[in-house]
């Protein structure tokens, strides 16, 4: 797997290797100040936390490389974990019920993909538009009431594998494994560099732009169900609301894990150890008792940064080509 | 004062990378009330005079005299400040607005006390320019609904009521009529008239010994001499833009030229290309010349099925072929190697491997790569065509234009293929990678390929091809077979001019 690293100048490896020095100071201090950080249990914790945001990230990792964005992957998930609650409350079998989310969550990711490839428009507007749709969708299947479905498929969200290892952060993984995978070693992978480097390139090259684009946010919706499981599992109920803001804690994971906004380079273990430092902030301030009003704050102020941090150091590649 | 010097350039250099300067130490002067015309072949160096002039780039070295002022480089905003107005072929006014406002955009007369625009009183004195000038415009109407022609004239009323003093005109009369020609012409004789000092660029002679006062010929960014037209003919003209050192050209293997095999058939696209119809033979270099704007790129686009054609077919070995898009084209054994590289071929970032790799993957069955065979087949084209990389896995912006092209080459020769395209193929590539790459293309016809070649490099032209079509405004106006000829003879059938006797 080394030759990629060999050729791609210390940036990307850098920046996880600073990501890492980064999370282990924020631990230290957080740490030091509230020890309780550093119990198993905690630290379990973020690793539950951070599974949904995993896969998530995954799928906008595929996009982001291409050239595309999904900001409606929140409301996405609202909508198809709505229909997930809703079904098993029925008493739907599991099975059933998380097929009919998935299929939900990949019609709403390939219905935004569509609409940007049909209307020659950009998928952030489309994804952005999309939010209030999805969302409406949501409110009106449940009439705007809480979907909760306490006791049943909990099993997803509460294994503990020799009492540490979460399930769903097993799962996340796994798809972080499968798109890693596809980004390295398929024909699909080349494509999706391809298309978010040189989109005009890529068509002369014999690549059917549109085709593509629709696989790629088909993987993404998939992803977008998948995770809608897990968090659907972990708290037991679902809402309209559920999954809001995860579009940026994902976009900000790509972009920190070395991804550019511009698409056409990125890895997936930089979104990995991009959620993971997501995590293991969000989880600092909480041990540190910041109001969660401010949390929202940092996160923002996080992904700003991170995005400056990829325009500039994008700039002095290109002064240097 | 109609003598007074208002501009004056010496030394003026410009180069883009590593190759020969795309100017190379240019002086002239230009007077109040002059036409100076700027004449060269594709590439000699005139687009980059306009853009150091009205400050989109900035030269290398050299001084430029504006009115009395001095600098060693401009911004655009210096450059109108000082009077040096550039009216572009693609017209840089605001559609949706109407040509008063487009005449004072930036300098909006107001009513109101600043808050709004006194529409009136703009359209009264845009009404003035426009009848001071002969032209037939109404200043309310929107822009959009205007001509090509009048839209040209507008760009120069708003120059003028910016108070310009030097106007830059490129290729004003190459998508205008015959009516329009003489409108234009007017409407330069009368500007000059008034005291403005014009540069006047054009790949028709006839306009310019209609209009210039002055020629200035460049040839490979050099200044060949600045004459008075009364004092040059168009022949002279002629020689001074394509004489040349005989060093430029390539001495190429003659290859054995077999039957037909690629038919183009009526190929159309409305207003672009008109149906142009021509065939290539087993083992052929067919060369395609003519102006920058006269459609080849188009056509060699409508022969990989990149733009939607309204008629025409492409046979190969007596079967249909025409593609319906690029894939399709590939699949049917076309490749096209495009004018552009980084616009159309390179993936930036990417790797060569990647970069090479890409269409043969996408032919391979199969959705896993084969990265060992592709390895293999990188390093083995790497080998065949020198491409000087560090490592397969080197970004291919990181490489010099020569290697970026040899790359891009190398992606199209992996598959085995019936007709090569090759547009500009040695565009920003330098001497030692160009025989390369011309061999190449030899290599080609002599496995009894066929290859298309358009070029606008004479030496290019008429030392690798077996026969040269012409294009002029979108039309293959002749197949010239290439024997006994030369540039002259070639730069006579691009302009149109015909030879006594032809």
């Amino acid at each position: 797997m080394g030759t990629e690293g060999k050729a791609t100048p210390s940036l990307l490896r850098s920046q996880w290797f600073l990501l890492l020095i980064v999370m282990i100071i924020i631990a230290a201090i957080t740490g030091g100040i509230n020890p309780r950080f550093f119990r198993i249990n905690n630290l379990v914790n973020v690793l539950e936390q951070i599974s949904t945001l995993g896969v998530v990230a995954s799928g906008a990792t595929i996009l982001i490389i291409s050239g595309n964005f999904d900001i409606s992957v929140g409301a996405n998930i609202g909508l198809s974990a709505c229909v997930m609650a809703m079904l098993m409350k029925a008493n739907t079998p599991y099975a059933w019920a998380i097929a009919a989310g998935l299929l939900v969550a990949l019609l709403c990711s390939l219905f935004v993909g569509a609409c940007s490839i049909v209307f020659k428009a950009p998928s952030f507007i489309i994804s952005l538009a999309a939010i209030g749709v999805f969302r409406g969708l949501a409110l009106f299947l449940t009439q705007a009431t809480l979907q909760t479905i306490y006791g049943k498929f909990e099993g997803l969200g509460s294994t503990r594998f020799f009492g540490v290892l979460p399930l769903i952060f097993i799962l996340s993984l796994g798809v972080y494994g499968v798109i890693g995978y596809v980004l390295r070693f398929t024909k699909l992978g080349r494509r999706i560099y391809a298309i978010g480097s040189n989109e005009r390139a890529a068509y002369l090259a014999g690549i059917g732009i549109n085709f593509n684009k629709l696989v790629f946010f088909g993987i993404n919706g998939l992803l977008v169900g998948i995770g809608a499981m897990m968090l659907l599992s972990r708290v037991g109920a679902a809402q309209p609301s559920t999954g809001a803001g995860i579009e940026l804690q994902a976009i900000g994971a790509v972009v920190i894990g070395g991804t550019p906004m511009m698409g056409g380079k990125g890895r997936i273990v930089g979104t990995f150890f991009g959620v993971l430092l997501m995590g293991v902030i969000s989880n600092a301030l909480n041990m540190l008792q910041v109001s969660p009003y401010f949390q929202d704050v940092t996160f923002g102020l996080l992904i700003i940064f991170s995005v400056a941090v990829s325009a500039l150091s994008q700039g002095r590649s290109r002064v240097a080509a | 004062m109609p003598d007074e010097v208002v501009l004056s350039v010496s030394g003026l250099t410009k180069s883009y990378g590593a190759q020969r300067p795309a100017l190379a130490g240019v002086s002239f002067e230009l007077r109040a009330g002059e036409v100076l015309c700027v004449v060269g072949e594709n590439g000699a160096g005139k687009s980059t005079l306009i853009k150091l002039l009205s400050g989109a780039v900035a030269p290398d070295s050299g001084l430029m005299t504006i009115r009395g002022v001095t600098s060693g480089s401009l911004v655009p905003s210096q450059a109108m400040a000082l009077g040096v107005a550039t009216i572009y072929q693609d017209v840089e006014l605001i559609d949706s607005l109407t040509v008063a406002d487009n005449i004072f955009l930036g300098a909006e007369r107001s009513a109101a006390g600043g808050a709004f625009v006194d529409t009136r009183t703009q359209e009264r004195e845009a009404r003035h320019y426009l009848e001071m000038l002969h032209l037939d415009i109404d200043p309310a109407a929107v822009v959009e609904d205007l001509s090509s022609a009048q839209k040209q004239n507008l760009q120069i009323v708003k120059a003028m009521h910016q108070d310009a003093r030097v106007l830059i005109m490129d290729e004003p009369t190459s998508s205008l009529g015959y009516e329009e020609k003489r409108s234009l012409m007017a409407l330069v004789k009368d500007l000059r008239a008034r005291g403005i000092a014009l540069i006047y660029i054009s790949h028709y002679l006839e306009e310019v010994f209609e209009i210039g006062d002055s020629i200035l010929i460049l040839k490979d960014g050099e200044r060949v001499g600045v004459y008075r037209r009364t004092e040059v003919d168009v022949d002279f003209v002629i020689r001074s833009m394509v004489g040349r050192d005989a060093s430029l050209f390539f001495r190429r293997e003659k290859v054995d030229i077999g039957g037909v095999r690629v038919e183009v058939k009526d190929m159309h696209w409305p207003g672009v290309v008109d149906h142009v119809s021509f065939e290539v033979r087993a083992g052929e270099i067919f060369g395609i010349g003519g102006l920058v704007g006269s459609g080849r790129s188009e056509l060699a686009g409508l022969l990989y099925g990149m733009h939607p054609r309204s008629a025409g077919q492409l046979f190969l070995d007596g079967r249909r072929i025409t593609p319906r898009n690029p894939k399709d084209a590939i699949r049917k054994g076309v490749r096209f190697i495009t004018e552009d590289r980084k616009k159309y071929a390179m993936f930036g970032p990417r790797s060569v491997r990647e970069n090479v790799a890409i269409v043969h993957n996408e032919l391979a069955g199969g959705p896993v790569l084969a990265l060992r065979k592709e390895r293999g087949l990188t390093a083995q084209f790497i080998e065949k065509l020198h491409i000087a990389v560090s490592d397969q896995a080197q970004a291919i912006d990181s490489l010099s234009g020569g290697n970026q092209q040899k790359v891009i080459i190398a992606r199209w020769m992996i598959e085995d293929a019936d007709l090569y395209i090759f547009d500009e193929p040695t565009k920003g590539v330098d001497v030692g990678a160009k025989q390369e790459i011309y061999k190449l293309m030899v290599d080609f016809a002599r496995h009894g390929k066929c290859v298309i070649m358009i070029s606008s490099d004479m030496p290019e032209l008429l030392s690798l091809s077996d026969r040269i079509g012409v294009m002029r405004a979108g039309r293959m106006i002749k197949v010239i077979e290439n024997a006994g000829i030369d540039e002259q003879f070639l730069i006579k059938a691009f302009l149109g001019i015909q030879e006594p006797g032809a």
